[in-house]
């Protein structure tokens, strides 16, 4: 028998570090996400709108080219905290939907295959499995979201001048804080669909409905009980209160910021938790 | 994380090269409970190198064990040590085992080569040395013709035998593989079967579960059987026999005149049943004194018949199996 011949040179070499360990899994599952057309064409589709505010930055950068408008409409076509604010609003529903797209494919195969033991019998704890996860989700959306918002940032402050970027760089600041927050509740909204639905198309479908659903909730307490706490059952109005405060932007009637970031908090608290009970390397019987 | 210390530490098999006993596996009154339901109950074992297979009914609590060694679960009472490494210590821990569960788990959109290597790098291992350890471990499952198709295209043997190179490709010291051998071909089986020893003849674990009583007859240094979340017996399978009192020990006698020689032994007190071959070539003899029955055949032979060959019937996991567990 010939494996009495080979045999194996123990190793005695180098080992990669913690991190480009971790980022084995993100690699593959952008690598297989990125195959898709579907994603491709909406990641390009998202594209459209930065480039447009791309061309807006350009235009109220040059003042020679808005001579012959009314001064009132130059005046109101600002790089400000509303500009800022609209650009996020577009993106963040692309947001929303390449979520829907990407993050059921995550989990939901790995349960449904027992595959998990496979993952856990490496240096890799469920914590570091359910954060590779959560990465793939944050990088590829990054890419749609604060990516382009931070380059946008950068053209203003490029055709500005530096006065524009110490009057303004907590707009930058808030824009990617405020994006990083709405891909983190996203993210962790998809994973938990795709937890705990192993059908992918089901997942994708809880993952949209769960922003719906929980808006349409909100404003019918609000409406039947006369109040607006309601609203922090919704996280894209508690989301888009928090924005509003980071960008300086009237923000609508309702809870304040704080309120709403707290009970953003415990949303994704909760959502954790459904992760955390899920992720389990084996299936417990009780 | 450091680079080569960390490997050379934990490429080293520990006690055994400094005349120290050998490294086990060690589980002392280990207990484990889902809620209410007994999974394992204060069992202990002390396992040493070599092929171990857990043998047992369904839920039994084979893959509770399992899980157990490999760090999945952790034990509700007792203490577990895997060669020296608590399963509480992962990163320790996986570096020495190979673990295969006994679902189908390698992804189908994978080629298996990507597979192995992409496991290779949750290790630590750098690209080439991981790509060139798949190779090895393919090569020795016979897979390299298959490698860069895709998974989902094996064959359900060729998909154990890819789960088999997983565990393997990193060279653990500790193997723990649930129903390996399922689903492979005779000549595949074999060359498992092979590899597994070439494994324990290393001072290497290699601890499997297997419904196949006559397969872990054949593998095995060293048996546990469970049942209900118990141990029922652990240790060599010819010791773990001898243990067993209430059922006297069978032996085929193959003799030429083989009433005469019946005869001679009903005249042993030790000899409790005797049972003649149709042909009278042979007779199937139950002793409650092995030694004696050594002794009493030798005689006979010396008196002038012709004793062809004995041999135990009952020294094997079968046995063991009806007698210990049969009856649950």
């Amino acid at each position: 028998m010939a494996v009495y011949k080979r045999g194996y040179r123990r190793y005695r070499g180098s080992l990669t570090g913690r991190w480009a360990r971790f980022m084995v899994l993100p690699r593959h599952a952008w690598g297989r996400l990125y195959q898709q057309r579907l994603v491709i064409l909406l990641t390009m589709l998202a594209m459209v709108w930065p480039v447009l505010c791309a061309g807006f930055i350009y235009l109220t950068n040059h003042a020679e080219l808005l001579q012959g408008l009314e001064q009132e409409f130059r005046q109101f076509i600002q790089v400000d905290g509303r500009f800022f604010s609209i650009f996020m609003y577009v993106q963040a529903g692309f947001a929303v939907f390449l979520a829907a797209l990407a993050g059921p494919g995550l989990l939901a195969p790995d349960l449904a295959n027992n595959a998990l033991p496979l993952y856990f019998s490496r240096p890799l704890s469920r914590w570091n499995y359910a954060l590779a996860r959560l990465m793939v989700l944050v990088g590829m959306l990054s890419v749609v979201t604060w990516v382009p918002g931070l380059l946008l940032f950068g053209l203003q402050v490029g055709l500005a001048g530096g006065w524009w970027f110490r009057a303004n760089w907590t707009l930058g600041a808030g824009m990617v804080a405020g994006f990083l927050l709405w891909l983190l509740v996203l993210s962790l909204v998809a994973m938990a669909s795709s937890a705990y639905v192993k059908w992918r198309v089901v997942a994708a479908g809880i993952s949209l409905a769960f922003f719906f659903i929980l808006s349409g909730v909100a404003a019918m307490i609000n409406g039947v009980f006369r109040v607006t706490w309601g609203h922090l059952l919704d996280p894209a109005w508690s989301v888009n209160q928090v924005w509003c405060a980071l960008l300086g932007v009237e923000p609508p009637d309702g809870p304040g910021a704080w309120t709403s970031a707290l009970a953003l908090a415990v949303l994704m608290l909760l959502l954790a938790v459904v992760i955390e009970r899920k992720l389990r390397p084996v299936e417990v019987v009780t | 994380m450091t680079g080569s210390a960390s490997a050379e530490g934990y490429g080293e098999t520990g006690g055994q090269a400094n005349g120290q006993r050998p490294p086990a596996v060690v589980f002392e009154e280990v207990s484990k409970f889902y809620g209410e339901v007994l999974g394992v109950n204060r069992v202990t074992l002390n396992i040493p190198p070599g092929i171990t297979s857990l043998v047992g009914p369904n839920g039994s609590g084979k893959t509770t064990l399992m899980n157990l060694m490999t760090g999945l679960i952790h034990p509700d009472h007792g203490r577990i040590l895997m060669r020296g490494i608590s399963p509480r210590d992962p990163e320790a821990l996986m570096r020495i085992t190979g673990y295969a569960t006994q679902y189908d788990t390698a992804p189908r959109w994978a080629t298996g080569f990507t597979f192995i290597t992409t496991g290779l790098r949750l290790f630590g291992y750098g690209r080439s040395e991981a790509e060139e350890r798949a190779w090895k471990a393919l090569e020795r499952l016979g897979l390299t013709d298959a490698a860069n198709r895709k998974v989902g295209a094996y064959s359900k043997g060729m998909r154990q035998r890819v789960r088999l190179a997983q565990a393997i490709a990193h060279d653990p010291e500790l193997l723990v593989l649930d129903e390996p051998l399922n689903g492979l071909d005779p000549l595949v089986r074999a060359e498992t079967i092979d590899l597994f020893r070439a494994w324990a003849a290393a001072g290497k674990h290699v601890i499997l579960s297997s419904h196949v009583l006559q397969e872990v007859d054949i593998i095995s240094d060293q048996v546990v059987l469970i049942a209900n979340g118990m141990i029922m017996a652990e240790g060599a399978i010819r010791d773990v026999r001898d243990e067993i009192e209430e059922h006297p020990s069978q032996y085929f006698v193959h003799c030429q005149d083989a009433s005469a020689v019946a005869a001679r032994l009903f005249g042993e007190d030790h000899v409790t049943e005797i049972r003649l071959n149709e042909d009278r070539m042979g007779m199937l003899v139950m002793t409650r004194d092995r030694e004696r029955f050594a002794r009493a055949l030798g005689l006979i032979a010396l008196d002038g018949h012709r004793i062809d060959g004995v041999m135990p019937a009952d020294e094997n996991v079968d046995a063991l199996y009806e007698y210990l567990i049969g009856g649950e």
